[in-house]
């Protein structure tokens, strides 16, 4: 089979995501607007949901369909990091207003995103496993499936651990002092 | 060691606390020398702490009020029965408020956990005592009300949350001084670990409003000035209603059914609200908003319980009578006013404190609501007033016993609101001065000033700078914002 091109194998499962995202974020702050209660109600929560899930599930969907199109795997993780990293890189300009660039920087390791890296893995992991079964299917080469297992596992129990000490609570103290080892109090 | 007088270097940025600790040990050297030793010495053993209290006579105490100051943690000032709130169960607050005076416009002057408790504690600005924002070191540099107090004789305690950055201070100056460091000294609704007079011990009650109000108890029955000649000032300080909200079984859900839309603003959504201007990531992980007010509430009603049990206590005890009771928030809080969730921003939300004042025998008017502009930094003074101990000269609060006694006394007219940007909350740096009718902040950075007209604009809707840059309102508020220092 001819390998896709660029565009195809990576820009385009990209793609859809990212519109939905910005649909849902364009959608979601624009509700703000409209005046009549329960419409602003039902846009708010529409395009919430959407936006939440190209941010949170995207990885889903890019993952998947990256690697049917057949990207390697580099450019799969690469791809679905797009959305999530775009929606980190606005939340680190939202606090250009109040804080230095340095430590707008440090606010890509926040236990939030941290929580996301880590549930994009998971998705990551059980993507590939279905990806597997479809190229098996088709009777193409498909990987193994203990690394994909070995990742959705690890993920998931780091993912609940996290939560589970305190309610992430914990870790946001931790990126506190992070914090105030590198830039003091900030003022 | 103990530094002898002429080892403190007094050209140092003068602490007030150096100059108590010198002061007190000379005097109490003195005391010494004048009685031989012996009366000095069982006095001192009765009262418990060091050379500081040896001058304050038992006489003197007599009559003096006893003083309870309950401060609560971000809570809006119109999140209680007694404001006009249409669902929260708050009878303590209700009580305090029919029985006292409400202060309808009170103030912190830094809308931010710890400068505010400082300021409290100080009667200083945050310029002046330096606790600048939550990463900012409390520096013990400056003297606190209750060291004040414990000089003058008072049983004083410290009971609850301390919520300041850096070490723990031992002030040994305290009899009692029950608090906890646990998650950045926010402490857990459940089981959090005690530091009792700097020693770790396990919590007695599981939920952290029961926890501190029954050390408070226990403080107040050993120390019953029916028992002796000394009154107490106890300063207890609560967790509520900070997140994440977590009440104790029997209030938890208490508001399942309550109406929030009624109570937050109308562009708010409850599935998908967030933290973060701009940020719906966070609503999703903390729980739906509208649920987060209604854990709000709940907490503030538990803590309320406590502020019954508390007051009940007193009736029972007899001591209601002689003693002075003030509840009070260490900032407000905004419930997606201006888009806005938190406490920092200069919106009335965030800068308006609950201030109730019980103190029978001087409100003429139980139930009164008082008008006159007061601040976090009048705490110390008032404190101080009411227990007929001078305040320091130095400190930027004012007494308000008389707009406790009096509706009509004068307090202030206006006041300077200050803020330094706080990691990683997005509120730049600002400085305004808020008035009895404009509110003007200039920012640090990313921001055009603000201007309001709170008569007109009591919701603080329109900004008039971008209209009235020019104009000598501008020019006569820049001035008064100048004149601070």
């Amino acid at each position: 089979m001819p390998k896709n091109t660029f565009m195809n194998r990576f820009v385009m499962p990209v793609v859809p995501v990212l519109l939905l995202a910005i649909i849902g974020y364009t959608g979601y702050f624009g509700s703000r607007e409209i005046d009549h209660y329960t419409l602003h109600q039902v846009v708010a929560a529409v395009t919430g949901t959407l936006y939440f899930v190209a941010i949170a599930f995207g990885t889903l969907y890019v993952f998947t369909s990256s690697q049917m199109r057949g990207a390697t795997l580099g450019e799969s993780i690469l791809a679905s990091f797009i959305t999530p990293f775009i929606w980190m890189t606005k939340e680190v300009l939202v606090l250009l207003e109040s804080h230095p660039f340095i430590e707008c920087l440090y606010w890509y390791v926040s236990p939030l995103h941290i929580w996301l890296v880590i549930f994009m893995a998971i998705e990551m992991g059980a993507a590939s496993l279905f990806v597997r079964k479809k190229k098996m299917k088709r009777g193409e080469e498909a990987g193994g499936k203990m690394m994909p297992i070995l990742v959705v596992t690890g993920g998931l129990v780091i993912f609940v651990l996290m939560y589970a000490w305190g309610k992430g609570e914990n870790l946001y103290v931790i990126f506190l002092e992070g914090y105030r080892l590198f830039f003091g109090s900030g003022v | 060691m103990k530094k002898k007088f002429n080892e403190y270097n007094l050209s140092d940025p003068m602490s007030r606390r150096t100059i108590l600790k010198v002061t007190g040990a000379a005097l109490g050297a003195g005391l010494s020398g004048v009685a031989g030793g012996g009366i000095t010495g069982s006095l001192l053993d009765v009262l418990g702490t060091g050379s500081a209290r040896a001058f304050a006579s038992a006489s003197a105490l007599k009559g003096k009020p006893n003083l309870l100051f309950i401060l609560g943690d971000n809570h809006n000032a119109q999140t209680m029965g007694c404001a006009g709130h249409p669902f929260i169960k708050t009878p303590g607050m209700d009580r305090l408020a029919r029985e006292g005076v409400m202060f309808e416009r009170s103030f912190n002057t830094t809308s931010l956990c710890s400068p505010s408790r400082a300021s409290i504690l100080t009667g200083m600005y945050a310029h002046r005592h330096g606790v600048l924002n939550n990463h900012t070191p409390w520096t013990d540099r400056e003297s606190t009300f209750m060291e004040h107090l414990s000089r003058a004789g008072y049983a004083t305690a410290f009971i609850g949350k301390w919520h300041m950055p850096g070490k723990l201070p031992e002030l040994p100056f305290l009899d009692l001084f029950v608090t906890y460091t646990y998650r950045e000294g926010q402490g857990a609704y459940f089981n959090t670990p005690m530091l009792v007079n700097g020693k770790e011990v396990p919590s007695r009650k599981p939920y952290i409003t029961e926890e501190v109000t029954d050390y408070a108890i226990e403080f107040i029955e050993k120390n019953n000035p029916k028992d002796g000649d000394r009154p107490f000032c106890v300063y207890l300080s609560h967790r509520p209603g900070h997140p994440p909200f977590q009440a104790p079984a029997d209030i938890s859900g208490m508001y399942d059914e309550a109406d929030v839309a009624e109570v937050l603003p109308p562009q708010v959504d409850p599935l998908w609200y967030g933290k973060t201007n701009q940020n719906v990531f966070q609503g999703v992980m903390m729980g739906s908003y509208y649920d987060q007010y209604r854990g709000y509430c709940e907490t503030l009603t538990a803590m309320d319980r406590d502020i019954v049990n508390i007051l009940d206590y007193l009736d029972r005890k007899g001591l209601s009578d002689n003693t002075i009771v003030i509840y009070m928030g260490d900032n407000g809080m905004q419930w997606g006013t201006h888009d806005c969730h938190g406490i920092r921003e200069p919106y009335e939300d965030s800068i308006r404190l609950p201030f109730i004042v019980r103190a029978p025998g001087m409100v003429k008017d139980p139930g009164g609501k008082r008008k006159q502009m007061v601040l976090n930094i009048d705490i110390a003074p008032t404190l101080l007033d009411l227990a007929g101990v001078r305040a320091p000269a130095d400190m930027d609060g004012m007494s308000i016993v008389p707009a406790i006694r009096n509706g009509r006394a004068k307090t202030r007219n206006d006041f300077l609101l200050e803020f330094w940007r706080y990691y990683p909350e997005n509120t730049p740096s600002y400085r305004g001065i808020r008035t009895d009718r404009y509110k003007y902040v200039e920012f640090e950075r990313g921001r055009d000033p603000w201007l309001f007209d709170l008569k007109k604009d009591p919701k603080e809707m329109v900004n008039l700078y971008p209209e009235k840059n020019e104009s000598d309102l501008i020019k006569m508020l820049q001035q008064k914002l100048k004149g601070y220092p």
